[in-house]
């Protein structure tokens, strides 16, 4: 969790963000949709060096899904193509019910990772996710229940305070997602990312998630202040401006050889479950 | 009250030739396909209501503030800055 770690080589964790829920195909074509098409991302992310996968679900129409069912059959797609990446579920989801947001944990198996956002983030002209204390509480409880590890998102400085509010009960080492970009997210900037580095909770791993233009930028911050990252097409839908990515590997490509250039080693799959106490 | 928005549409190809496997949900309102979080309120999943949820649907009804604020009893000196 810090320029120490990056000069002692601690191994650098890629998440590869495949696919998200807020914007799909009328974006970005190559942006995967159905589970054969995310499966198929996968592979191709894993390959390039990303340990972790994150998921959303979604209808063949684009449409969000979070149905047990759904989230089921894309993570059964996934293992099939992957060796033996991490399988990380999204457990968010603007304006879907309570209820709902708790179904992508009910997969058989159960993911390794789920996403656990820390509070309200605004959408739109009129959308909020909430993300109630008392959501928060009930998705981290059952997540426990099922032995998964949460990834806490971090939309905004004041979510840092809502990690702090349940740091006893997280699994160590607590793994913080820094979230930078517009609206309620951290405004991107380096000063701002050390700050948030600088008010993590004790003993946390963290991992640098940054929208659009930001994404090079600060995940390469992050490589040399000792966190982990996430790139993807669920963040990022260019490869450079005005140029749209091609996949999601061709991004955790570019990472990885920047990690390379750096000196820091990507993390293998086994160091990063070693890493995160999975 | 319709099940759907009444601008909301499903098709495979948009107005610039994009075209897609699948039929996506698309917005006659502004002529594009929608993006998938906000396919929800087209949908009126969830209690979402595009009367309420979403700037395009207003913008084409010509809804207004959603306080009902309408510059009535007011004058420029009054709604301006300081
Ligand atoms: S984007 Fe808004 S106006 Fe268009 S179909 Fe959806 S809810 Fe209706």
């Amino acid at each position: 969790m810090s320029y120490d770690d990056y000069r002692d080589g601690k191994p650098l964790i890629v998440t590869a963000a495949l696919t998200g829920g807020v914007h799909g195909k009328e974006a970005n074509p190559s942006v995967p949709e159905t589970p054969a098409e995310v499966a198929e991302a996968a592979a191709a992310a894993e390959e390039a060096g990303a340990s972790i996968l994150h998921l959303h679900a979604r209808e063949d129409s684009g449409e969000r899904a979070f149905s047990a069912e759904r989230f089921q059959e894309l993570a059964d797609a996934v293992r099939d193509a992957t060796d033996d990446a991490i399988v990380q579920h999204s457990t968010g989801g603007t304006a879907a019910p309570d209820a709902l947001r708790a179904e992508p944990l009910r997969t058989d198996p159960a993911p390794e990772m789920a996403s656990l956002d820390m509070g309200p983030l605004n959408r739109y002209r009129h959308l909020t996710s909430e993300n109630t204390r008392a959501l928060v509480d009930a998705l981290h409880e059952e997540m426990r229940a099922r032995g998964i590890k949460p990834e806490l998102e971090v939309f905004n400085g004041g979510h840092l305070n809502e990690a702090l509010r349940i740091r006893e009960e997280l699994a160590e080492p607590p793994y913080v997602n820094l979230v930078f970009g517009g609206g309620t997210t951290t405004v991107p900037s380096p000063r701002n990312l050390l700050h948030m580095v600088e008010n993590l909770p004790e003993g946390a791993e963290f991992n640098v998630l940054a929208f659009g233009p930001h994404q090079l930028p600060l995940t390469t911050m992050g490589i040399l202040l000792g966190g982990h990252v996430r790139v993807g097409l669920e963040d990022n839908l260019y490869y450079d401006q005005g140029q749209p990515a091609e996949s999601n590997a061709q991004l955790v490509e570019r990472t990885v050889r920047i990690a390379g250039e750096l000196g820091r080693p990507v993390a293998s799959t086994a160091e990063a479950r070693e890493l995160l106490g999975l | 009250m319709p099940d759907t928005c009444e601008f909301l549409e499903r098709r495979r190809t948009g107005a610039d030739g994009e075209s897609f496997e699948h039929e996506r949900p698309y917005c006659t309102a502004v002529d594009a396909f929608v993006q998938p979080m906000r396919a929800d309120v087209c949908a009126k999943r969830y209690d979402l209501d595009p009367e309420s949820d979403c700037e395009f649907y207003r913008g084409a009804k010509g809804a207004g503030s959603i306080t009902g604020f309408d510059g009535a009893g007011t004058t420029d000196s009054e709604a301006g800055g300081s």
